[in-house]
């Protein structure tokens, strides 16, 4: 037999082997999302009979978006929500993994106590933190009563209600840019600090010139999945503000879902969320261009 | 009620005459001959099982233990599913706007019946109602509280659910004693209202109103009272009425109200609001029966002895508090329909309804023979205060005369109500004045519903 042969032989078999999980993927994940752009095109409620075949005039929904200020507003709010603590997290996980990385019984306790949070269920962990920020019963407005200092109500302040969201997503997902810093600092061979102390590096300079460099990718890729991630803090904002105060906290998706579950209009929705749904996958797209054209040009 | 009820037995066994007595023996050996035929004519339904869907509440969870004795008596298994409120209603709006047939009976949620009654997704209850075979006079549709039963009824008049619970808009006050010790009597008015929560904000670590997050439920009885509307005139008018001065005013009013309340009242809960309330830690909280009238008569409250109940302020230009209720009703394309009304029958009838009464406390029924009942009586007025007199009332106003919460049941309010929450917790938090925030309200309400595809 040919080597192609051979080649073909296998590809055949590596087909057949995946086809079952290609088809459960299909089903579950291809064809509810084209489900959701076939709906977009509609102007689909539920209690209107046959809104949801309407395709008369499939753009509609998408027109309307420009001209809507909540949506406009719910992706600035995004914004705002992913950039902040995806660099809260990647920076205090980073500092974390740094501190942590000492051969040290207490320190292995430690490593395994901060990563409870990340293993929590996501509405465990709003509970945890609609507690915090209630101020007849949280231990934080009691302590801060204790100092005579009087605490805002944080989740209905519209100054502070973003930074409380914010604020639990960190401590949420700090332990996932934590792990894989730690990760990325086990491998860097003690050689290269120690040959930098002998040349008289300080610590900053050490961290700056050898650390730095070998756990950048690290830093890079875990703040792109943290990124991509951080359109899921919704059981957060469903349960410590519901979007509020006004639509300070609202971002996308729970817009997408008020308009779905509370208003009935599935059509708009759906257009909502592709929209979401691209702009999630452009930027995914954009960093894993971006760390392709750092790999090329290493 | 019960003196009724024996009367009843007394007149009946005096019209026992010798004639009925040797009818009854023959009907009897004529069982013993012939068993099986007539016990299956005396449960046509035998094999039947309906499916039903609900939210969870504690009036299906107290039924659910009833439920068996509807089963021997008809023959009928009864599959009920009940679901988180939301979740629920996505179910059943899908359900029945899809035209499926997966459930006998379910629960007309009072937000939705005017849609589900104006699509033509339930069927028409006085079919059942209208013919003696199926539904004996002494059921007697009437008995329902005319305001709990205006959700469910059509343009022209007809039925399409019953209801099984009302709300009604109650004031429950933790502190009188603390009121008293500053001379402050219970407000009647919206200006005493705001005048006892601003002097009693603060004392003795007392909080002067206490309020949850639905908004949408809480605010229109302020806007309602300064004389305003969410909508035009509703449900004719839909067209939303956020900007008016009537509204503006009763929206700043609450905000205002509102800064009375524990810090962070914005994002409470109705059970964070519940609690303040029966801790003695809010003196004020204006909210349906259920949720006020445990401060007189749950275990849990710190405060039975310094409390009341009473009707909550009226406005300078009207008295609307508001009111609510929820229906069970059959779906249009349902295929157990008499079955299911006969479980409707049993589920509300006055023998079940007084049941919960009397052996659970449940006191939201919408029976008026119940509620004016003595043992309904008795068993609701605590510290001489009739809580049956004050719930009926209240749920009673909407049927009189101007239905004031017909804003509530028309379609379109959900995506109204969801701008006017908004705009709220926008004046509230001082992100806007009320002015600009709801001429901004009315603005987006007016885009949504164009977007939803209403003609305004």
């Amino acid at each position: 037999m040919s080597e192609s042969g051979i080649d073909g032989e296998r590809r055949r078999f590596i087909a057949w082997a995946l086809s079952p999980s290609l088809i459960v993927l299909f089903a579950v994940a291809v064809l509810p999302a084209i489900y959701l752009v076939v709906t977009s095109l509609t102007p689909f409620q539920l209690t209107t009979p046959g809104s949801a075949t309407d395709f008369s005039s499939p753009l509609r929904n998408y027109g309307l978006l420009p001209g809507d200020p909540r949506f406009i507003n719910s992706l600035w709010v995004q914004a705002k929500l992913s950039c902040w603590s995806v660099l809260f997290q990647v920076l205090l996980g980073m500092l974390l993994a740094l501190l942590l990385n000492v051969p040290s019984r207490f320190v292995e306790f430690a490593r395994t106590f901060f990563l409870i949070p990340m293993v929590l269920p996501p509405i465990v962990v709003a509970v945890i933190w609609k507690l915090i920020y209630t101020p007849d019963i949280s231990p934080l407005y009691y302590a801060a009563q204790a100092l005579h200092f009087t605490m805002p109500a944080l989740t209905s302040s519209v100054d502070f209600a973003l930074t409380s969201i914010i604020i639990a997503d960190t401590w949420e997902w700090l332990p996932f840019t934590f792990l894989m810093v730690l990760a990325a600092l086990q491998t860097i061979p003690d050689e290269y600090s120690e040959a930098a102390l002998v040349d008289g590096a300080g610590t900053l300079q050490i961290f700056w010139y050898v650390t730095l460099p070998f756990i950048m990718p690290i830093l890079v890729i875990s703040g792109m999945f943290r990124l991509i991630d951080s359109v899921k803090a919704f059981p957060l904002i469903f349960l410590l503000t519901s979007g509020g105060p006004g639509t300070v906290t609202e971002v996308t998706n729970y817009y997408a879902y008020l308009l779905a579950f509370d208003t009935n209009e599935i059509g708009y929705s759906s257009a909502v969320t592709v929209v979401m749904l691209l702009l999630v996958a452009g930027i995914s797209l954009g960093l894993v261009w971006m760390g392709r054209r750092r790999e090329a040009m290493a | 009620m019960t003196n009724q009820l024996d009367k009843t037995a007394r007149a009946g066994r005096a019209s026992i005459t010798r004639r009925k007595l040797l009818k009854a023996s023959a009907a009897g050996a004529a069982l013993a001959a012939f068993p099986a035929p007539l016990i299956a004519q005396t449960k046509p339904f035998a094999g039947v099982t309906l499916h039903g869907a609900s939210f969870q509440h504690r009036f299906f969870t107290l039924l659910q233990k009833y439920i068996p004795e509807f089963e021997d008596q008809t023959g009928i298994k009864v599959d009920l599913q009940l679901s988180a409120f939301p979740v629920y209603n996505q179910q059943a709006n899908l359900e029945l706007s899809s035209g499926g047939s997966a459930y006998d009976f379910v629960n007309v949620t009072f937000i939705l019946a005017a849609r589900w009654v104006a699509a033509g997704l339930l069927a028409n209850l006085d079919e059942f109602t209208g013919d003696p075979n199926l539904t004996p006079a002494e059921w007697n549709p009437k008995d329902f509280v005319e305001g709990a039963q205006v959700p469910y009824r059509d343009a022209k008049g007809a039925t399409y659910g019953y209801s099984w619970e009302g709300g009604a808009m109650l004031m429950g006050l933790s502190r009188m004693d603390l009121m008293e010790k500053r001379g402050l009597k219970i407000p009647k008015t919206f200006a005493e209202l705001q005048q006892v929560c601003a002097e009693i904000n603060g004392t003795d670590g007392v909080a002067g109103i206490t309020s949850f997050q639905l908004h949408h439920w809480n605010l229109p009885p302020y806007i309602q009272g300064f004389g305003g509307n969410i909508f035009r005139k509703p449900p004719g008018d839909i067209m939303p009425a956020l900007n008016t001065p009537e509204t503006i005013e009763g929206v700043e009013f609450y905000a205002n109200l509102l800064k009375s309340a524990p810090r962070g009242v914005l994002t409470y809960t109705e059970d964070q609001a519940r609690q303040s309330l029966l801790t003695g830690r809010a003196n004020i909280f204006i909210h349906s029966s259920a949720w006020v009238t445990p401060i007189l008569l749950s275990d849990e409250s710190k405060v039975k002895g310094t409390s009341r109940v009473v009707r909550s302020p009226a406005g300078p230009v009207h008295d609307h508090p508001a009111s609510n209720s929820q229906g069970l009703g059959i779906p249009k394309n349902a295929k157990n329909k008499k079955a299911a009304w006969e479980f409707i029958k049993w589920a509300l009838g006055p023998d079940i309804s007084m049941r919960l009464v009397k052996e659970h406390g449940h006191s939201s029924v919408c029976r008026r023979s119940i509620i004016t009942s003595d043992t309904y009586r008795k068993l609701n007025t605590v510290n001489g205060q009739d809580l049956g007199a004050l719930y009926l009332e209240v749920l009673e106003l909407p049927g009189k005369g101007e239905n004031y919460m017909a804003y509530r049941t028309v379609k379109e309010f959900p995506i109204v109500g969801d701008v006017l929450n908004k705009a709220f917790e926008q004046v509230a938090t001082g992100q806007l004045p009320a002015k600009d925030a709801m001429n901004a309200a009315q603005d987006q309400a007016i885009a949504a519903l164009r977007r939803a595809g209403t003609q305004l």
